[in-house]
């Protein structure tokens, strides 16, 4: 198993069980542990597998088990996605390993690009959302829960699988997708009418960034891809399972600790996004000063969305407010000091 | 020539399966897909391989003619892009297969690239969770077929392969069908 994964693969497992226990809605805990159990064994089982057709197998089992649990989506609707990667992510196999010209080589790396984006729910893939739905059926377990883990295999698999010229093409398809969820996301984050899907726009943003830092291929992309994915996992993720009671309440408040959310989500400093963020753009500025520009650009538009983001937090009381102020303390120590992170994952 | 003609028999049943909506169609049509793939396993990886893909195609061709809807509905009305898909899709990934790439184990990349286009296309088109999963048989064996390619992860693949195959027909429709 890769150390990335690893490292993942303890995010995933914390943020499981602050949703355990923080989880503000009355639903059954055990149900909880077994749905969130599953999706983390499965992960594991993605990073621990030595083949890509396993890692394949395991997410397609996901996506059934995932597509039979009880929600208010129709089946269909919630088997399409994983179905489609992992057809994609099959034909992209067969070229990787084909021989021929060159560009089946490029056109195994589109695969690649594109059966992770259906995978995760990205653009131009991004699942449909009921906002009414509960969290374990929706989108977000994939976008926020197994999507990390299985980003970081595909992304590792496909340096191994495409050949140095390919690989370029798979990086640069990555920094393009990566420059398109940015601005979707955070747009639609900040103008979309339901609360629920600007929290799920929000994380497709946080994704965008994700993309471009394995996409830069330099030795701080990958670390800024890592803090994001642990600012995702660790940091957005708990704090939408705070906020789903007052989403349900359709409760807004505008305290200080809504700023200080507010502030978490769109990366500022202390908090860990805003180490990402300043290594992306070290990353885009050794290898093409205009990316980075692009990039900063692209940042200043996770305000408004942020801003609102906070506010659908309402004010969290008793065990909410404890799990908030958690999530805060480790989100501004891993940004004030992430080495531990990097190192764990040999970045 | 025997791997030819089991990868037209695996494209023959993927295509049943797209044009089809009824629990024989689908029922048929996973079991002759299987029986191509069988084929090719056995040439790619051995008897053993190919017996854990029979046995998932004949348990997911037997679990959808159970159950499902009543009899054949092979090209109901509107079914025409099905008929295109089925036609030009085979001609596009024949011509891949055996003109665009080169060196052994043509047959093998066909199956692998049509059964997974048709998998995806038949979710994309469909709302019914016997059609749904059954594609899903159908894909899950054929990555199983897919690992030929890779570095070598042994059967594993084949015999999970062949519980997935086996084991989505039997997921409760109840749930299937939750809206």
């Amino acid at each position: 198993m890769q150390p990335e994964s690893a490292v993942l693969l303890v995010f995933a497992a914390v943020a499981l069980a602050f949703a355990v226990t923080f989880n503000p809605l009355s639903i059954s805990r055990g149900a909880l542990l077994l749905k969130g159990g599953t999706g983390l064994a499965a992960s594991a089982a993605i990073a621990a597998v030595p083949t890509f057709d396993l890692v394949l197998l395991i997410l397609l089992t996901l996506g059934v088990l995932h597509a039979a649990i009880d929600g208010r989506r129709a089946f269909a609707v919630r088997l399409r996605a994983p179905i489609v990667a992992v057809a994609t992510l099959a034909v992209a196999l067969v070229f990787a390993h084909a021989q021929g010209p060159d560009e089946l080589q490029r056109f195994a790396a589109v695969g690649l690009v594109a059966g992770l984006a259906a995978a995760v729910g990205l653009m131009p893939y991004m699942h449909p959302l009921d906002p009414e739905e509960p969290m374990t059926s929706s989108p977000i377990p994939w976008i926020a829960f197994v999507g990390p883990v299985l980003a970081a295999v595909v992304v590792a698999r496909a340096q191994q699988m495409l050949a140095p010229d390919a690989g370029g093409v798979f990086g640069g398809m990555l920094i393009g997708l990566g420059l398109l969820n940015i601005a979707w996301g955070s747009i639609a984050a900040w103008l979309t009418e339901s609360e629920v899907a600007a929290w799920r726009y929000s994380f497709v943003a946080d994704w965008g960034l994700v993309l471009c830092g394995f996409g830069l291929t330099l030795a701080d992309g990958g670390r800024a891809a890592l803090l994001i994915l642990f600012s995702i996992v660790v940091g957005r993720l708990p704090l939408y399972v705070v906020s789903r009671q007052a989403l349900r309440d359709k409760a807004v408040a505008q305290r200080p600790i809504n700023f200080v959310v507010a502030g978490a989500l769109a990366g500022s400093a202390p908090f860990v996004g805003f180490v990402a963020r300043i290594l992306l753009l070290r990353a885009a500025t050794q290898l093409y000063w205009p990316l980075a520009l692009a990039l900063a650009l692209g940042m200043l538009l996770w305000l408004p969305g942020s801003l609102r983001l906070g506010r659908s937090l309402a004010v969290p009381r008793g065990r909410q407010a404890i799990g908030v102020a958690l999530v805060l303390a480790v989100n501004v120590a891993a940004g004030l000091y992430p080495l531990p992170i990097l190192l764990a994952a040999r970045l | 020539m025997v791997a030819g003609v089991a990868a037209f028999v695996a494209w023959l049943g993927a295509s049943l399966v797209v044009l089809g909506d009824g629990r024989r169609a689908l029922a048929f049509g996973v079991f002759l897909a299987a029986a191509g793939m069988t084929v090719i396993a056995w040439q790619s990886a051995g008897p053993v391989a190919a017996a854990a893909i029979a046995t998932g195609g004949a348990l997911a061709a037997v679990r959808r003619f159970g159950s499902g809807p009543d009899g054949w509905r092979i090209m109901p009305p509107g079914s025409t892009p099905r008929l295109v898909l089925c036609v030009a899709g085979g001609l596009i990934v024949l011509w891949i297969a055996a003109a665009v790439t080169t060196g052994a184990g043509a047959s093998l990349r066909f199956t692998v690239m049509v059964i997974a286009g048709f998998s995806g296309a038949r979710v994309l088109a469909s709302e019914d969770a016997s059609v749904l999963l059954t594609a899903t048989s159908m894909l899950a064996l054929v990555v199983a077929l897919a690992s030929a390619f890779g570095d070598g992860s042994g059967l594993w693949p084949y015999f999970g392969a062949a519980v997935i195959a086996a084991g989505a027909g039997w997921l409760p429709h109840r749930t299937a069908r939750a809206t």
